[in-house]
């Protein structure tokens, strides 16, 4: 048992369930919790927090003992902050400045975190990707949509 | 027998109408294409064309999401026999002798035989979800709360033991599926739960967003993370279709055997078409009479798994249809696509909407032979497509998912929900925790819960009701048993074999 030498899924893994448990079963504590024949709102959450912390625990204790011992692979950032950031500017923009800007926008951002940006390849592909969009969701489909800053 | 008839007879006018025809065509082209495409898998696409099928009537809607899902599966095999890339995890198994078949220029007859194998299976499957959906239905009605908690317990377990990784991970991340599913306002109380004054969450948060995000931005961080683009492919000729008669006479046995495994795991909870497709290939290995045929080329090879998942994947409806539980991830999307549609999935389904429930079977049939007519003639046109480079396809998949969280409620809000869950998908799955599990519980969140609380009224407040009643303790029983087994060292062992193998 070594902390420097753990297994660091499991270790990551186990803080996450104990977070997220925790959280679940301290807010329910704002609500009522009832009995077990009148179940409040607060019954249920807390019960399945309450587990989840405990299986967190297992598999957090657990990642200093396991025999093989697994690293997790390294974090990608390019295309994590890329992708999501797309997809925040995308519903960022969409209210605002409407579909044919978010959607441009969000589609050249979220291309610069594959391999081998060019430009010359991605300004057209969001252009046309851009229109059929519109083609299919705004005019075929329907859908509410505002397209441009200017329009309602 | 005559009633089996006239619900047929129903299911076959409202499935042969010409609306729905064309939108069982439009779902299974959809779906192979999906299928054909590495990188972008049933549940991510699935949640994308959600949007489509919002301005449809239930019908059309809910048959040409199904053919997304089966025609995926038809696709994934394609590119699993030509190139030795599985478009879709249930086609792993196909690749291991179909792309060898490819490479011995008999890429032909392994198409065809995959195509014929997966048309028979899922003919059988049809009729099987017709003969024994009333029945089960039937059963479902009797069913008290109690039964519907048990139930889902079971199907819970039951999905992640069959699940890869850590059980104890699986485990977790459907607690947190549940307890997300939570989040909005309680139903008995009307109290908001963990909404903190933002008021988009007092209604709850979206299921589609969260597949969305898990699946679709998940994967896609994910795959660019891979160090490189896959190098060029190299695409097996295909010189003609026809398989010889000794192709189709061995491939019959097989065929047969893989349908009746595929109707097993597509029923019970929580199966995967991988896993049936992989217990397929392994009985077939060890029935066969010169074994080490297998990996080079073994027409059985292709026949039988390909049976299998197909197989698989029409009964894994029969649950969905019936009982209104999901067995798995891409169930639980069919689950929020009836929601949307104002459908509460359950027994309820098939005697209030009987045209929908019957059309609905009825069209998987018609779309399973579609599949067949239209995908061997069409396969030099999705081979162009396995050409297209990952990077020039992802920024549109990354697109149509964000318009499509969009345009759930018509708010900015589920974008950023979907951008959230990628995030914890991503790393979440870089921690060996699935997101499959997670989808699962999600939506089975408020059910059993509601179910717990009725169960727990009528019974005082005694907990053994779960244990007193007969099918409630059962199903307990074999969720209990289910865990026991994969405690056993042995089957520990045995599963670590079979699903690190099929990992995609």
């Amino acid at each position: 048992m070594a902390f420097h030498n753990r297994d660091r899924k499991d270790f990551n893994a186990g803080i996450m369930f104990i977070a997220i448990g925790a959280f679940f079963a301290i807010f329910s504590q704002n609500y009522p919790m009832g009995s077990a024949v009148r179940m409040g709102p607060a019954y249920f959450p807390s019960v399945l927090g309450a587990l989840l912390v405990v299986l967190g625990l297992i598999v957090f204790g657990r990642s200093f003992f396991l025999v093989d011992r697994e690293q997790p692979t390294k974090t990608h950032w390019r295309p994590l902050l890329c992708i999501l950031g797309a997809a925040s500017l995308f519903g960022f923009l969409i209210g605002p400045a409407g579909l044919v800007i978010a959607s441009a926008v969000m589609m050249l951002v979220g291309a610069f975190g594959g391999w081998d940006f060019r430009w010359k390849e991605q300004i057209p592909l969001a252009a046309g990707m851009t229109a059929v969009t519109i083609g299919i969701f705004h005019y075929g489909l329907g859908l509410p949509f505002k397209l441009f800053p200017w329009s309602y | 027998m005559t009633e089996l008839i006239q619900h047929l007879t129903l299911g076959f006018t409202v499935a042969l109408s010409f609306q729905n025809l064309i939108y069982c065509f439009i779902g299974v082209l959809l779906g192979t294409l999906i299928g054909v495409l590495p990188g972008i898998g049933p549940v991510a696409t699935i949640a994308m064309l959600l949007p489509i099928t919002f301005n449809l009537p239930p019908t059309p809607a809910l048959i040409m999401l199904a053919g997304i899902y089966y025609g995926a599966s038809y696709g994934g095999s394609t590119t699993a026999i030509l190139v030795n890339l599985p478009g879709e995890s249930s086609s792993v198994v196909t690749c291991i002798d179909g792309y060898q078949m490819g490479k011995q220029g008999r890429a032909g007859p392994a198409l065809a035989i995959a195509a014929i194998g997966s048309f028979f299976a899922g003919t059988v499957g049809t009729i099987l979800i017709a003969l024994f959906g009333p029945p089960l239905a039937e059963l479902a009605f009797e069913f008290g709360a109690a039964e519907y908690f048990s139930m889902m317990v079971l199907g819970l377990i039951a999905a992640v033991v069959l699940a890869s990784g850590s059980l104890i991970k699986a485990i977790g991340m459907i607690l947190v599926g549940l307890l997300a599913g939570l989040v909005g306002t309680d139903v008995n109380s009307g109290i908001a739960r963990y909404s903190f004054g933002v008021s988009e969450l007092s209604d709850g948060i979206g299921f589609v967003s969260v597949a969305m995000g898990m699946f679709g931005f998940g994967e896609i961080i994910a795959n660019l993370g891979q160090t490189s683009e896959t190098k060029h492919v190299e695409v097996s000729k295909v010189h003609s279709l026809m398989p010889s008669p000794r192709d189709v006479k061995m491939s019959i046995g097989p065929i047969l055997r893989a349908t009746v495994i595929g109707t097993i795991f597509g029923i019970l909870p929580g199966s995967h078409t991988v896993i049936a497709a992989f217990s397929s290939y392994t009985m077939e290995k060890k029935l066969a009479k010169n074994p080490e045929r297998f990996g080079k080329g073994a027409i059985e090879g292709v026949a039988g798994p390909e049976a299998a998942n197909n197989a698989a994947a029409q009964t894994c409806f029969i649950p969905l249809l019936t009982l209104g539980i999901p067995t798995g991830a891409v169930m639980a999307l069919m689950v929020g696509a009836m929601t949307i549609q104002g459908i509460a999935p359950g027994p309820q389904v098939m005697t209030q909407k009987p045209d929908l429930f019957w059309g609905m079977i009825a069209s998987m049939w018609i779309g399973n032979g579609m599949l067949v007519l239209l995908n061997l003639p069409l396969i030099g046109m999705w081979v162009q497509f396995l050409k297209i480079p990952y990077r020039l396809l992802f920024p549109g998949i990354l697109l149509f998912i964000a318009i499509g969280a969009y345009s759930l409620n018509n708010s900015h809000f589920e974008v950023y929900v979907a951008a959230l869950f990628g995030y914890f998908g991503y790393y979440s799955s870089k921690w060996g925790c699935e997101p499959a599990p997670l989808i699962l519980g999600f939506v089975l969140g408020q059910l059993m819960e509601e179910n717990l609380r009725r169960a727990m009224l009528i019974s005082r407040g005694d907990p053994s009701v779960f244990f007193t009643r007969p099918i409630s303790l059962g199903m307990l029983l074999v969720a209990f048993a289910l865990l026991l087994m994969v405690i056993a060292p042995q089957v520990r062992k045995k599963r670590a074999e079979v699903l690190t193998a099929p990992a995609d």
